[in-house]
């Protein structure tokens, strides 16, 4: 059984059909990364999937839950962190505090308290930085603290939205890096991205979207070389 | 003005100005979390004063359907002494506190879940506003109620200090109001600065969404918001209900107005601006000359006008720099 299944899923955006009749899985361990062009439905399919909406019709489940009947904070008790588009950081809080909250559904403080300085040790920048408001941080170190953040919840699936975002060459390799490092340690990754070349190179399985429905899918490695995939999506 | 007027002024000026930060303070909670003014705060505020009061001597003789009314016809228990005063003013706290909960579910809730305007809540407010101060008239009529004498017990009435040829009077229920708001703000500052309720309470103020996403059940933290806030405008009530008596049931719309200004005059949504700005319009009262004391309101709103146009975003309010 995968460990996320989505099944003729859909979204509106008020009036707008964002996402239409969409199936998709994730089984764990995977990296599997979603792509297409900006308006293609990628970010509201995460968003529906971590519940921040609510889909119109379709079944959503993970891990033996259904989704579609909980509420945002719910699902990620159940094992889901989802690192949001634009990072959203809480830029009025220490990084430190942004670390601790992102634990909120954790009861074990000594534990939480080592997992941060784990996310230190992990993330450099955010250690020499912890006392800072997270909202003068650059964009590469919000990236960071907004993955650190997700990871605190120690989630089994982590939904990342377009970790390279505005980020110079060398900190998204960095982020894909560290990406890569999270799956060998066995969390299962679902990734939204732009950088369809750099996002199809360090995942496993891709779904490619077009105008809110999944156009093609399969081995990240056969898609990379299609045609059809290579000439609408890499220019090429 | 000698020292020792100046003092008195200055004593009078912190007692009453503790009061209107614990009340502006509820004020402050809603509108970090909710971006609105609750408009039902000042009657929960008349409300606390009611419900102590009804714990504390329970008798009401003036009008309404009530009246006739004795809870106690041996005397309440509460009654008498600074323990039975610290527990009634306790209960008719978190009742006030209650209430505001129930008022988030009639009035803000439902606009809320239809992704209303949160402006429509500020009239949803004012309507269940109104309701409760008919509901007391209704109740208990429109009269006054003065709180029973003696109830701070053996406490004496007042504490006297000799300067020079002055006597300085410290009435005890200013220390009490004073020691009680001063130790409750000093409570909600470290709970909210340090502990993780805390901080999932500022997340959920700056960023609900992403709040969300971290497991902080939004709901649940805007009542507990309602919660405190009420807490706080009912303690306050009762605070200057038993120092002042129950003026009736419209008690709460003279505070209700100037605990906007001390939130304005403080910064919106800061709240260690409200603690200010609580004490600056207090002091600025007190020194009111007697003669003139009609003419309190007037100069809290002069001054608020005053500072507002050197310091637009209040005393300690940041600058909106609005989002494109």
């Amino acid at each position: 059984m995968p460990l996320l299944e989505l099944n003729n899923l859909s979204v509106n955006y008020g009036a707008v059909q964002a996402v239409r009749d969409i199936s998709l899985t994730v089984e764990a361990g995977e990296i599997v990364t979603l792509i297409g062009a900006n308006g293609a439905g990628k970010t509201t399919t995460l968003r529906a999937i971590s519940r921040m909406m609510k889909p119109r019709s379709g079944t959503l489940s993970f891990d033996g839950h259904d989704l579609l009947a909980v509420s945002a904070d719910v699902v990620v008790r159940y094992g889901v962190a989802h690192s949001p588009e634009g990072r959203q950081v809480l830029a009025r809080q220490s990084v430190a505090d942004n670390l601790e909250l992102g634990a909120f559904i954790r009861r074990d403080s000594a534990q939480i308290q080592a997992d941060i300085r784990r996310m230190y040790e992990r993330f450099p920048r955010l250690g020499e930085r912890r006392g800072q408001l997270a909202g003068t941080l650059s964009g590469g170190e919000q990236q960071m603290l907004a993955i650190a953040r997700a990871l605190m919840s120690r989630p089994k699936l982590l939904l990342l939205d377009e970790p390279s975002l505005g980020l110079a060459p060398i900190i998204v390799l960095e982020i894909f890096g560290i990406i890569k490092e999270l799956n060998a340690q066995g969390v299962t990754i679902l990734l939204v991205e732009q950088n369809a070349r750099l996002a199809m190179q360090s995942s496993h399985r891709t779904y490619v979207m077009e105008a809110g429905q999944i156009t093609f899918s399969g081995p990240s490695a056969e898609l990379a070389n299609d045609e059809r995939v290579l000439h609408a999506y890499l220019g090429g | 003005m000698d020292l020792s007027s100046f003092l008195q002024n200055v004593l009078n000026g912190l007692a009453i100005g503790s009061v209107y930060a614990l009340f502006a303070l509820g004020y402050t909670l809603i509108f970090s979390i909710l971006g609105i003014i609750n408009f039902a705060h000042g009657a929960v505020f008349t409300l606390g004063a009611y419900f102590t009061y009804t714990l504390i001597s329970g008798q009401f003789e003036n009008n309404g359907l009530l009246k006739g009314v004795n809870l106690f016809p041996n005397g309440s228990p509460l009654a008498g002494s600074a323990w039975g005063f610290a527990l009634s003013a306790l209960v008719g706290s978190v009742l006030a506190g209650l209430v505001a909960v129930v008022i988030e579910r009639l009035a803000f809730r439902p606009m809320r879940s239809r992704g209303a305007d949160p402006l429509l809540a500020l009239v949803s407010s004012l309507g269940v506003a109104l309701v409760i101060v008919n509901l007391i008239q209704i109740l208990v009529g429109a009269e006054s109620y003065s709180f029973p004498d003696g109830i701070y017990g053996d406490l004496p009435g007042a504490l006297l200090f000799k300067l020079g040829k002055k006597t300085i009077i410290i009435r005890t229920v200013q220390v009490i109001i004073f020691g009680v708001s001063m130790v409750l703000l000093l409570i909600l500052g470290l709970v909210i600065g340090r502990t993780r309720t805390g901080k999932a309470l500022r997340a959920v103020a700056e960023n609900p969404g992403t709040a969300s996403l971290l497991g902080i059940s939004v709901d649940r933290f805007i009542v507990i918001t309602f919660f405190l806030a009420g807490l706080l405008g009912g303690l306050a009530g009762t605070l200057v209900g038993s120092s002042f008596g129950i003026a009736g049931p419209y008690f709460g719309v003279t505070y209700g107005l100037k605990g906007l200004a001390v939130i304005v005059l403080g910064g919106l949504g800061s709240i260690p601006g409200a603690v200010l700005g609580g004490l600056v319009i207090g002091l600025a009262e007190a020194f009111v000359p007697a003669d003139y004391s009609a003419y309190n309101q007037a100069v809290a709103f002069a001054l608020l006008f005053v500072i507002l146009l050197v310091r637009p975003q209040g005393l300690l309010g940041k600058l909106q720099i609005q989002k494109v």
